[in-house]
């Protein structure tokens, strides 16, 4: 991953190569494709030299696939819990002893039909049953069951809406809304049976407007008012993020809940794709183009949230130190005791951050994403993105920037 | 005069805002329904009722009154054509640049009624609508920047004694014949290549569209062009064809079928009264999207469904049969065959609507013919029929397989929401199948292996070419747009050699020696 981020083209090669990994049909397949990528760069480090002359026999082939296939699947792990909730449940458990809390993210192919949205539904279905199980035998950990709001469920299950149904239309968000809501609908009452957390993820800005109503709207209904608890995402590189994080404040005070509603803050996972569209359509791009905009926004939004409380809870979901350490110090500033923010990492990105942030006595949840090489693959060309990008907090931690630095103003 | 600035597409409605949609609803209620559209020749106009274009959505609804051209009109539209070239052909390439960006400028203070027009009179959806008048805004100020560079012509050798210059000279008469399908964007793509380098045009619109016509050239003549250098005559087939045939049209610049296209090169090689006519034609196409065993179909699938479908498969560009490797057949068909069957036909005035109707009966009766074929000797894998409206041109969107090799829904151009898919055994025979074809407009490719893409890139006939991305929706000065073989004559719309089908390129040299002397 070091050579990735040296030079765009050879990055843009592996990334090339990792996206097609689980489509490829042999090792001979594998590594046709792999030294296809290789051949369009232009200055080819010396372990890659290699690889090209050994594509040019059968035998070099295979083992050059069986090399590459290794490595892709070694990188995936580090991202990707496991293939099925169930292998993931080692996982989970060793995290919670750990005292840290999860919340498991099914991967899954695009959903484009309405069979697919079923399925996705039902996978959903049975990873709660699933973690339900798993956390009942758990021990206590007073820090990840509750705050000053209340009890917190153990069973967590990130949830999306754009594999809920197949019908989301960036120009009618109310299609794609009335067909997820059913499939939704059905999860909140198992997670309230089962009193476990249901969060629904927020993705690109072509789906935010269908995502929010959707869920804005199904939890202020009745039967829904005592639970399960739920939560949704905001997104702070989103330029209009303030909007909508007032809109969703306003909704919480005016719609009390047995568990208040939990918002997850990010900076965003879309940014290159939103800057893509809006470059080719000829718009103004949605998102912030400059890092820091998105840094100072997303303090600003964490004191809104914060200040929000009880009616909101909050989880800061981040890897940069600063928007962190801001967090902490904001709620401890407001009196807040420190179980009353929640802090949010990826697997495999944050391990080390989670385990430090634990040991402190702080809230920490993993976020788990479990499936197949595949259905994975899209989460894992954004995470390895994220993480090999030039201003990427943790790359530029790894390349020895001074702390300071890295944890001045934005 | 100052320098255009540098061409940018003009960016289209941002749909998932509700603010724009607001927008556009507000042009639909601005629009007061049917216009009158005329004859209209020089400062002359003349109204009537013998055409008139319907909401193929509900055909009650009169979108447009309008006269139609007598062979008498088509003659005094020539003449006076004649007369608005001398004159037009004199302004300086700069001020005839300046009018025609006036004209796009006219056309985006009306987007919201021009895309609203659209929708009614072709049943567009919204999306489709707004990025057609776009596309029209496009061309106007790509031309425009075209032509003045044009208009400082080419570097020649010299060497002393001599001066050599070659410029580019308008040809005179440029007769348009314009189809339904992009009924703004591609006439007005047309009027502006022949205008800008200094042409006068005759505008004869699609039957189905007369009031998207009369908008093209309110456009332009609102802007300033010279109301003898623009004329519009809405009319049938047979105005059209008085119009080609006539011996003082000098260029013929066509957008339709296949069978109208020949019928104008074939018409068009009888010389004109002193020269001979010159023919740009884009005609029809059999398109084929190649999915590789590699392709990533949570992309194939939505970019096959959006290429064969939107706005009903009534693009030249459309989607109509897909080649998939067998290793991945079985898999890309069950997922476009759900896709399909989610697919909500609808009014194109409806947000969110995925196919709207089709133009018009005739347009039903063949489609529901190919559909039959289909049923017949292959299968239907998928068709929305839930919800379809019983009153307008509808068409259940559908997917067929399993199709006879030399069928003619696998080698006709069916202009409808009918994709075929075929599976072989290699993107060798897949390529194969595609030379087969008398089309060659454009292509797919879903793939992942650069050895692969090149090999599909060196052997493919057609004129554009997409991979991994949907085959529709060529922006202007991006994707220049058109066919080869039987799909034109391999001229690229919005592309930077469009504007020389226009012009005759002619060259002075001069002696510049006198008494011996280099002066």
């Amino acid at each position: 991953m070091e050579l990735a981020s040296q030079d765009a083209e050879l990055r843009a090669a592996l990334f090339r190569f990792v996206d097609v990994v689980p489509a490829c049909r042999s090792l001979d397949d594998l590594a046709q494709h792999l030294t296809g990528f290789l051949g369009e760069v232009d200055d080819r480090p010396p372990p890659l030299e290699v690889a090209m002359r050994m594509s040019g026999t059968k035998a070099g082939r295979t083992a050059l696939g069986a090399a590459a296939a290794a490595g892709v699947k070694h990188m995936a792990h580090r991202f990707i819990v496991g293939e099925t909730p169930r292998d993931a449940n080692g996982v989970l458990e060793e995290l919670w002893r750990k005292g840290v809390a999860t919340s498991v993210d099914l991967l899954g192919e695009a959903t484009v039909t309405s069979a697919e949205a079923d399925r996705y539904a039902a996978r959903c279905r049975e990873a709660l049953d699933g973690l339900a199980e798993v956390y009942k035998g758990l021990p206590a950990r007073p820090r990840l069951e509750e705050d000053s709001a209340g009890r917190i469920p153990r069973a967590n299950l990130s949830v999306k809406v754009s594999a809920l149904t197949p019908l989301l239309r960036p120009d009618a968000p109310e299609r794609g809304k009335r067909d997820a809501a059913g499939r939704l609908r059905d999860l909140l009452r198992r997670a309230r049976e089962l009193d476990a957390h249901l969060h629904i993820d927020m993705e690109s800005y072509d789906s935010r407007e269908a995502v929010t109503e959707l869920v804005l709207e199904l939890l202020a209904e009745d039967e829904f008012r005592d639970g399960p608890s739920a939560g949704l995402v905001l997104q702070a590189y989103l330029r209009d993020s303030p909007d909508l994080c007032d809109r969703i404040i306003a909704w919480a005070h005016a719609t009390p809940r047995g568990y208040p509603l939990l918002v997850r803050l990010v900076k965003g996972a879309y940014w290159d794709h939103e800057i893509v569209e809006a470059r080719q359509h000829g718009w103004e791009s949605p998102v912030f183009e400059v890092k820091a905009d998105s840094d100072r926004n997303f303090e600003a939004l964490t004191l809104r949230l914060l200040e929000a409380r009880p009616s909101v809870r909050v989880a800061i979901a981040s890897h940069n130190l600063r928007s962190i350490a801001h967090a902490v110090a904001a709620n401890r500033a407001m009196g807040g005791d420190d179980g009353d923010v929640e802090i949010q990492v990826l697997r495999g990105l944050g391990d080390d951050l989670q385990q430090a942030l634990a040991t402190r006595g702080l809230r920490v949840r993993t976020y788990c994403p479990v499936g197949d090489l595949v259905a994975g693959m899209a989460y894992l060309v954004r995470r390895l993105l994220e993480n090999t990008s030039n201003e990427s907090f943790l790359h530029e931690q790894a390349a020895g920037r001074p702390l300071d630095e890295l944890l001045a103003a934005p | 005069m100052t320098d255009l600035p540098t061409f940018v597409n003009e960016p289209i409605g941002e749909l998932r805002r509700a603010t724009v949609r607001d927008e556009l609803s507000a042009g639909m209620d601005r629009l007061r329904l049917p216009l009158r559209v005329p004859v209209w020749i020089g400062d002359g106009e003349r109204h009537g009722q013998e055409l008139t274009s319907e909401d193929p959505g509900n055909p009650d609804r009169v979108v447009a009154v309008s006269a139609l051209a007598t062979e008498a009109e088509v003659d005094e539209a020539v003449a006076t054509a004649a007369r608005g070239f001398a004159r037009w052909s004199a302004v300086p390439a700069a001020r005839r640049a300046e009018i025609l960006v006036k004209a796009a400028a006219w056309m985006r203070e009306r987007r919201a009624e021009l895309a609203a027009l659209e929708v009614r009179e072709c049943a567009k959806p919204w999306g489709e609508a707004d990025a057609d008048v776009c596309e029209a805004i496009d061309f106007l100020e790509f031309y425009a920047r075209g032509a003045v560079a044009l208009d400082r012509g080419k570097a020649l050798f010299q060497v002393p004694g001599e001066r050599n210059e070659m410029h580019y000279a308008p040809r005179g008469v440029v007769a348009v014949i314009a189809p339904w399908n992009f009924p703004i964007a591609i006439p007005m793509g047309m009027t502006a290549a022949g205008l800008a380098t200094g042409n006068a045009v005759v505008l004869k619109p699609a039957e189905q569209s007369p009031a998207c016509g009369w908008i093209v050239v309110r456009a332009l003549r609102e802007a300033g062009v010279p109301p003898e250098a623009i004329a519009l005559l809405p009319g049938e087939g047979d105005t059209g064809a008085a119009l080609v045939n006539h011996p003082g049209v000098h260029t013929i610049a066509f957008t339709g079928s296949g069978p109208v296209g020949l019928q104008i090169i074939r018409a068009a090689a009888e010389p004109g009264a002193h020269h001979l006519k010159r023919v740009v034609a884009e005609m029809g196409g059999k398109n084929c999207v190649i999915v590789d065993s590699d392709a990533d179909l949570d992309d194939a699938v939505p970019g096959i469904v959006q290429s064969a479908f939107i706005y009903a498969g009534q693009k030249c560009s459309a989607a109509s049969r897909v080649l998939v490797h067998e290793a991945i057949a079985d898999a890309l068909l069950e997922r476009v065959a759900g896709a399909v069957d989610v697919l909500v036909v609808g009014q194109a005035d409806t947000f969110g609507i995925d196919v709207p109707p089709v133009i018009e009966q005739d347009a039903q009766a063949r489609v529901e013919r190919y559909r039959k074929i289909a049923r017949d000797t292959g299968r239907i894998a998928a068709e929305a029929t839930d919800g379809l409206p019983n009153h307008g041109w509808f068409v259940a969107p559908t997917v067929a397989a399993d199709l006879p090799t030399d069928s003619p829904v696998l080698n006709e151009e069916i202009f409808g929401p009918l994709l075929a898919i075929e599976r072989v055994p290699s993107i060798d025979a897949a390529m194969d199948r595609v030379e087969q074809l008398d089309f060659a407009l454009t292509g797919g490719l879903f793939c992942r292996n650069p050895h692969t893409v090149e090999r599909v890139v060196r052997r493919t006939p057609v004129g554009n070419l997409y991979v991994n991305r949907p085959i529709t929706g060529a922006m202007v000065g991006r994707q220049p747009f058109g066919g080869n073989r039987l799909s034109g004559t391999g001229t690229k719309a919005g592309g930077p050699d469009y504007l020389l089908h226009f012009v005759e390129p002619r060259v002075v040299t001069e002696n510049t020696v006198r008494h011996g002397l280099v002066i």
